[in-house]
């Protein structure tokens, strides 16, 4: 079916559950983006619906989100970001579909919340319920009195996504040689054994709210097995033959927040166990896979100052048994601060959010000013800019990106 | 002993003379301990209107239950669009000395958060009620002083001053007129911290749920800004028996069972 008609039919179908009770909310969103180079490129013109309908009926409900991003010049891109049916019962909720979801106290940062894969078309840079893909799934919760068991079952692996060869958000490792997709090892069959399974314990009391986890998943992102394609006599590789390929990880980890004279102190860490990180060999070519474990850590705090709402975090992967030919750092720091404040009856909205990689000395910083038109309806015009030395070997998460520093605007109406 | 029967005397006429008068304190704690129910359901509109006019409305159902040393309070915002399906909860203790605890529910970030409560200075959803004007401010912490005894629209009140203890707090004074029937307060004054009239709360309407008495409308005038809010509760039901388990993440996130 072609997207005009997919459309016309979510259209269609959109106007007839109106009839049914179903409650439909959503937005329509304009959203212009140009990159600050000499030539003032775009790097975004995208057009959004975005609908969400749900409905509950005694003990049971479901909720569904359509959604259609149209570029001129491009195919509309339409797809489903959740679509689910809830069972209540009295000490237990069933959450069966398409769902996303959301783990941990992090903000922006991926700790714990490995549940739902995540689509880096546009690298960090959309909204997080643009990041966060739905994904499969059963998910059973237990309540008893302020606590909560959930289990949840990935029948199917749903990998990140990553940005088009095309994108300026692509990113290609680079090598001196030349290089050779091999996309041959790149599924994980969708195979009852390839399931992935998760279990959470949470609790919320005024001295603490906590999270305990566990899982066994696929890497959600490929590991790059390297391979060397040697051509007659010559001792050294003609080409490099690239093979993606996703890997099992378990991990356990936990969260935390906590108040103390009116600060929250969040922390948040997890155990990984299994990843496979790339290394040189003795000719200094990254062939080598190394199986090691790593923590993933952060401890954060949220505080107002006067009427700023201020947040801070400090992020650190330390891999463990750590070779001085493995290609990624031993540890890996980052920060993250966010400013926040509002005026005029909270309409106008002043906003200043970073990352910052210390390892590289490389940042992205994304200042922005909100202002609501009217109930619903606002405007939203901000920067992404990106510290670094793109030429840099070794650039750094946001350095690479030094190149693609942008303005933006985005006007939403939500109904 | 001469001594001790003058002391005793004294005593004796002073109590005898004060009998049937009442302090400032008394008068601001009867408010306090005003029967409010064990539960309340209501629909909340919020109008907030800026000084051209231009009115914006925020629509929210809430439900508040009293534990006896803790009141558990969850809203749910029903409008505008923007802020449809957040989740706000408050647990707020008998303890002065306790601070509220507070999460809230943002759909876009499908979790929910803990957040400080130390902003009871910040303005509740940009209307003209702090988070401190909506909560129940324990006696305690303010020094109280019955200024007056006066009619209003021929209600008799006591009208007491109310000077925070804490001297960063945001208001210099407040000055409450408290209807003498029905420990209602009718009016209160804030004051700056520059000590000029900063607003002005007024109560436009109240209703009578069994010995509960609910304000079902009230105005707060920002005078300096010459902008107001009026806040009015609809379906108001009290002492319906509100599960203890909707005071939780579950319902946060899920929202009340239609």
């Amino acid at each position: 079916m072609s997207i005009t008609r997919r459309l016309t039919f979510l259209l269609l179908a959109s106007v007839v559950i109106m009839g049914q009770g179903i409650d439909i909310n959503g937005y329509v969103r304009n959203y212009l983006g140009v990159l600050t180079d000499g030539n003032y490129d775009y790097a975004i013109n995208q057009n959004t619906l975005d609908l969400r309908f749900n409905h509950t009926a005694g003990n049971v409900a479901f909720y569904a989100n359509p959604y259609l991003y149209q570029y001129p010049q491009q195919e509309m891109e339409l797809g489903l970001r959740e679509t689910y049916m809830d069972i209540y019962f009295d000490n237990m909720d069933l959450r069966i579909g398409k769902q996303q979801i959301i783990w941990g106290k992090a903000d922006g940062v991926f700790i714990t919340d490995i549940v739902s894969p995540k689509d880096l078309n546009e690298f960090l840079l959309r909204d997080f319920d643009e990041i966060r893909m739905g994904v499969t799934s059963l998910k059973a919760d237990y309540y008893r009195g302020e606590q909560t068991l959930e289990l949840v079952w990935i029948p199917t692996f749903t990998p990140t996504i990553m940005p088009d060869a095309s994108s300026i958000w692509s990113r290609v490792p680079s090598f001196t040689l030349p290089v050779v997709i091999d996309d041959s090892r790149i599924e994980v069959p969708a195979r009852l054994k390839n399931s992935e399974g998760f279990i959470k314990y949470s609790g919320m009391s005024s001295l603490l709210d906590f999270e305990v986890m566990a899982g066994i998943m696929w890497d959600d992102d490929p590991t790059l097995h390297i391979t060397p394609i040697m051509e007659g006599e010559d001792p050294l590789p003609a080409a490099l033959q690239l093979t993606p390929e996703h890997h099992r990880l378990t991990l356990a980890g936990g969260s935390f927040s906590s108040e103390w004279n009116g600060i929250i102190f969040r922390a948040e860490g997890a155990y990984y166990q299994g990843k496979k990180f790339m290394a040189n060999n003795n000719t200094g070519l990254p062939t080598d896979l190394l199986e090691k474990d790593y923590l993933h850590y952060l401890i954060g705090t949220d505080l107002s100052v006067g009427s700023t709402w201020l947040s801070f975090q400090f992020i650190q992967r330390a891999i463990f048994n750590y070779k001085d030919v493995i290609v990624d750092d031993r540890l890996d720091n980052t920060v993250t601060f966010l400013a926040n404040r509002t005026y005029l009856k909270d309409t106008l909205t002043l906003q200043l959010f970073g990352y910052v990689g210390l390892n590289h000395q490389d940042a992205l910083i994304r200042p922005s000013l909100t202002y609501d038109f009217a109930d619903g309806f606002e405007i939203l015009a901000g920067a992404n800019i990106f510290t670094g030395d793109a030429d840099s070997s070794d650039p750094g998460l946001f350095g690479y990106y030094a190149d693609n520093d942008m303005v933006y605007v985005k006007v939403k109406y939500s109904f | 002993m001469k001594s001790i029967t003058t002391f005793i005397t004294i005593s004796i006429l002073t109590g005898f003379i004060f009998a049937g008068e009442i302090t400032g304190s008394e008068v601001i704690r009867k408010v306090y301990d005003r029967p409010t129910g064990e539960d309340m359901t209501a629909n909340l509109t919020m109008v907030i209107e800026n000084s051209r006019g231009n009115q914006r409305v925020r629509e929210i159902k809430q439900y508040i239950k009293d534990f006896g040393d803790v009141e558990k309070k969850i809203m749910f915002f029903q409008a505008p669009a923007d802020v449809k399906n957040t989740a706000f909860m408050n647990w707020s203790y008998d303890e002065a000395s306790k601070s509220d605890d507070q999460w809230i529910y943002l759909p876009a970030l499908k979790k929910v958060k803990r957040i400080s409560s130390d902003s009871r200075s910040d303005y509740f959803m940009g209307s003209d009620f702090t988070y401190d004007d909506l909560g129940d401010r324990h006696p305690d912490e303010d020094l109280h002083k019955l200024l007056r005894e006066e009619k209003v629209d021929g209600i008799d009140t006591y009208v007491v001053e109310s000077i925070p203890k804490d001297k960063d707090y945001m208001y210099s004074r407040t000055i409450t007129w408290v209807v003498k029937a029905s420990w209602i307060g009718l009016r209160k004054e804030f004051y700056d911290e520059d000590g000029e009239l900063l607003k002005i709360l007024t109560v436009n309407e109240q209703k009578t749920f069994g010995d509960v008495v609910v304000l079902t409308n009230v105005k707060m005038e920002n005078v300096q800004k010459n902008q107001l809010t009026v806040m009015k509760l609809k379906d108001v039901k009290i002492n319906t028996g509100i599960p203890d388990n909707i005071f939780t993440e579950r319902i946060m996130k899920r929202g009340m069972k239609k």
